[in-house]
């Protein structure tokens, strides 16, 4: 009798730590000392991480009220569960493109009052990346790093085909495209001008499309200027074929690597973000190139240097143990020092005007123009909404049937409106 | 548990035999707690789930039978439900009938098979997410070793994962590659046939064609029941391959032709937050499979033979 009650109770015993080591407390613990222990999820790993590790460390130095533990966790996901498992970090690194559909779901603490207490200058960031973490008068992150990106071309290429200089409206892009393009008697692609699919934010805000209309609250992809950008991808796919296009595409190499379509001279002209210039010198070192602003619309002369912005940001995950604190942290590592140190150990633009003309970039291969491009006023963001996600899934997917010949532009980019809209009068 | 019931609730329990339930329970706890834990409660949880509006993050708001609704007028569901019972109904059968010309293979008298029969084996052991990333450059339209083979002997050379067409077929043929598993279940059976019975019908002058007709495929016929039933239930489940070959973009590839449900399941849950519809979809698929399994099922009757009555 003795026996069994024992047994039954360490295997209880058992269970129960198996049980309770499930869900720890672990997300902040104050000792006596009043020390609180703040964790931080973020998305670098590898020597990035090691980056965001130096940071932490020199904060931990210099406030000995708050002991920041840094995770690198790049499953995103994870935070999704621990969110809505009531257990999540005090500080977490995100996308930009995820903020407002998270934030307005209540995932995320609105930082409005802190901003106020702090008085964060907001005005201090570039327009185009602080659009992402704001939806109807609330902030819900703040952004680190940003890319943005401009036209690479192949000097060399250029020169061989009687191009001087880079393309700098949107017919010289279509000409240049033409021009450089090599095609061989069996209709077989060789060389490629342009991207047979180009960024279609970039390109829409190029011909100044726009995706939402806050006026009367419509998402807009049937938008004159979206339908331009569509028509640009679509006609290359048209002229060449799909089956020309499919197969050109699938012999290249990897992007970023020594075998990137564009360093070997497979693609003329790109599209490409700040970090390219970095891989291009360790890659293909020997590449003679330019970098120039996106094209943009003759016609619109008000819309030059466009281009379309993407963050990473931090945020306050809603149920985090110690939000207060969570905030210092937060703004000390979005203050112009850290922030400077940060993107230029990882190469990425930072998102505070006054950073811009730090030195600490000087020697990040092309940061140059780059840097001065990240001043433009057409830069944007693809429109913060709640919808966000599905709206860019339903266009990558309507552009890739109107790409392959399977519905004409305006049916397509129609379906998307009727997809899309039912879903913002939800909310 | 640990007594058969009829006969213990006949007379009173004995101190001894509470105390071996007791044990048995006792013993058995991390599993039963586990699995009412983590796969009871959350079964029940997700129906739940799926007669609300879900984010993750708000609790949930009851809208009765809407997703149920929603999901019959939307174009990925049908999109999706086409694409895996592609896999199911076509990528099903060849593997069985592949597996099946690979075990009798390996059943022969050869020198060696033993190895050959570790060879068969041995992709089965290879993680899907690294088999993939292989058949991705097998599968290249320019350098890879199939259309290579194709151009030299003047076939056409489809564009496979590229082309919205051979995507499927593509991934059949790939999936064929990790028949070595059922290979290894239909020869085990294959040896288990008794060779009286072909002794038996080659005096009585049955050909090979009926020998194998009449005495090999009745004998497995038990085994193809439950690989049918497996490799079902597998490809309605299917979302690595496609994951990982429709690139990041996870709307399944050229076309939506890749486009599984359980992908769908994934982007619509973990992607756009809808998680009551997301569940509602996850018991769409459990119905479904179990009707296809109680149909299968009924139809054995026909052609399943126990033997040995």
């Amino acid at each position: 009798m003795k026996r069994k009650s024992i047994l039954v109770l360490v295997s209880i015993l058992l269970i129960l730590t198996v049980i309770t080591g499930c869900s720890s407390n672990s997300s902040g613990e104050s000792n006596d000392k009043g020390v609180v222990t703040l964790n931080f999820w973020y998305g670098w790993a590898g020597s990035e991480g090691e980056l965001m590790e130096d940071l932490i460390s020199e904060f931990n130095k210099t406030h000995d009220k708050i002991k920041v533990k840094g995770l690198s966790e790049s499953d995103y996901q994870k935070q999704l569960t621990a969110i809505s498992g009531g257990n999540p970090p005090d500080i977490a690194s995100q996308f930009g493109d995820a903020v407002v559909p998270w934030g307005v779901k209540g995932a995320m603490t609105p930082l409005d009052d802190y901003i106020k207490k702090d008085n964060v200058d907001l005005d201090d960031f570039i327009p185009g990346a602080l659009e992402q973490t704001q939806y109807e008068g609330k902030t819900y992150a703040i952004p680190i790093a940003m890319h943005i990106p401009m036209l690479l071309y192949n000097k060399d290429l250029l020169k061989k085909a009687d191009l001087n200089g880079p393309p700098q409206t949107i017919s010289d892009l279509k000409e240049y495209a033409d021009k450089l393009t090599v095609v061989d008697k069996s209709g077989r692609i060789e060389r490629l001008g342009f991207q047979a699919t180009p960024s279609v934010y970039s390109m829409a805000f190029a011909f100044g499309g726009q995706f939402w209309d806050p006026d009367t609250k419509e998402v807009t992809p049937d938008n004159e200027g979206v339908k331009e950008a569509v028509k640009l991808g679509a006609d290359t796919w048209k002229k060449y074929g799909e089956k020309n296009i499919n197969r050109f595409q699938s012999g290249l190499g990897k992007s970023f690597t020594a075998q990137d379509p564009f360093f070997v001279g497979k693609l003329a002209m790109a599209i490409e973000d700040e970090y390219v210039p970095t891989f291009i010198k360790k890659y293909a070192p020997k590449l003679n190139y330019g970098i120039a602003p996106i094209p943009y619309d003759e016609n619109k002369p008000d819309l030059k240097n466009p281009g379309d912005v993407r963050t990473s940001v931090f945020y306050i995950p809603k149920g985090a143990s110690h939000p207060d604190q969570a905030w210092t942290f937060l703004n000390w590592l979005v203050s112009k020092d850290q922030m400077v140190k940060f993107t230029a150990g990882l190469g990425n633009l930072p998102t505070r005007k006054s950073a811009l003309s730090d030195s600490a970039y000087d020697n990040i291969p092309g940061f140059k123009e780059y840097l001065e491009y990240s001043k433009s006023e057409n830069l944007h963001s693809f429109p913060a909404l709640p919808i966000s996600s599905e709206y860019t899934t339903e266009l990558t997917k309507e552009i890739d049937a109107i790409d392959r010949g399977k519905l004409t532009i305006d049916a397509g980019l129609k379906k998307v409106k009727e997809e899309i809209q039912p879903l913002v009068k939800d909310k | 548990m640990a007594f058969t019931v009829s006969e213990a609730s006949k007379r009173k329990h004995s101190k001894k035999e509470w105390h071996k339930f007791w044990l048995g329970l006792a013993f058995s706890s991390p599993f039963i707690i586990g699995f009412l834990g983590l796969t009871v409660f959350p079964f029940i949880e997700s129906f739940y789930y799926s007669l609300t509006d879900y984010d993750l993050f708000n609790s949930p708001n009851w809208v009765g039978f809407q997703n149920y609704l929603d999901i019959f007028h939307d174009d990925a569901f049908y999109k999706s439900i086409i694409n895996t019972m592609f896999m199911a109904f076509i990528g099903t059968p060849v593997s069985l009938i592949i597996s099946l010309l690979i075990a009798l293979l390996l059943n022969m008298k050869v020198k060696g098979v033993s190895i050959y029969r570790a060879i068969y084996y041995l992709p089965s052991v290879i993680p899907v997410v690294a088999s993939s990333i292989l058949w991705m450059w097998v599968f290249n339209p320019q350098y890879g070793i199939i259309d290579t083979f194709l151009r030299a002997v003047h076939l056409p050379d489809p564009s496979w994962f590229l082309d919205p067409n051979f995507t499927k077929p593509a991934l059949i043929i790939m999936g064929l590659w990790g028949t070595g598993g059922g290979a290894l279940i239909y020869l085990a059976a294959l040896q288990g046939i008794p060779k009286e019975l072909y002794e038996a019908a080659s005096i009585d002058g049955a050909t090979m064609w009926h020998r194998f007709r009449f005495i090999t495929l009745a004998a497995l016929s038990p085994i193809t029941l439950f690989q049918l039933i497996m490799g079902l239930i597998g490809s309605f489940q299917i979302f690595t391959e496609s994951f990982i070959l429709a690139g990041n973009s996870a709307q399944g590839g050229p076309d939506q032709s890749m486009l599984f449900y359980a992908v769908n399941l994934y982007q619509e849950a973990f992607v756009n937050l809808h998680m009551g519809y997301a569940s509602a979809l996850a018991w769409i698929l459990f119905v479904i499979v179990m009707l296809i399994t109680l149909i299968i099922f009924k139809t054995s009757l026909r052609w399943v033979y126990y033997g040995g009555e």
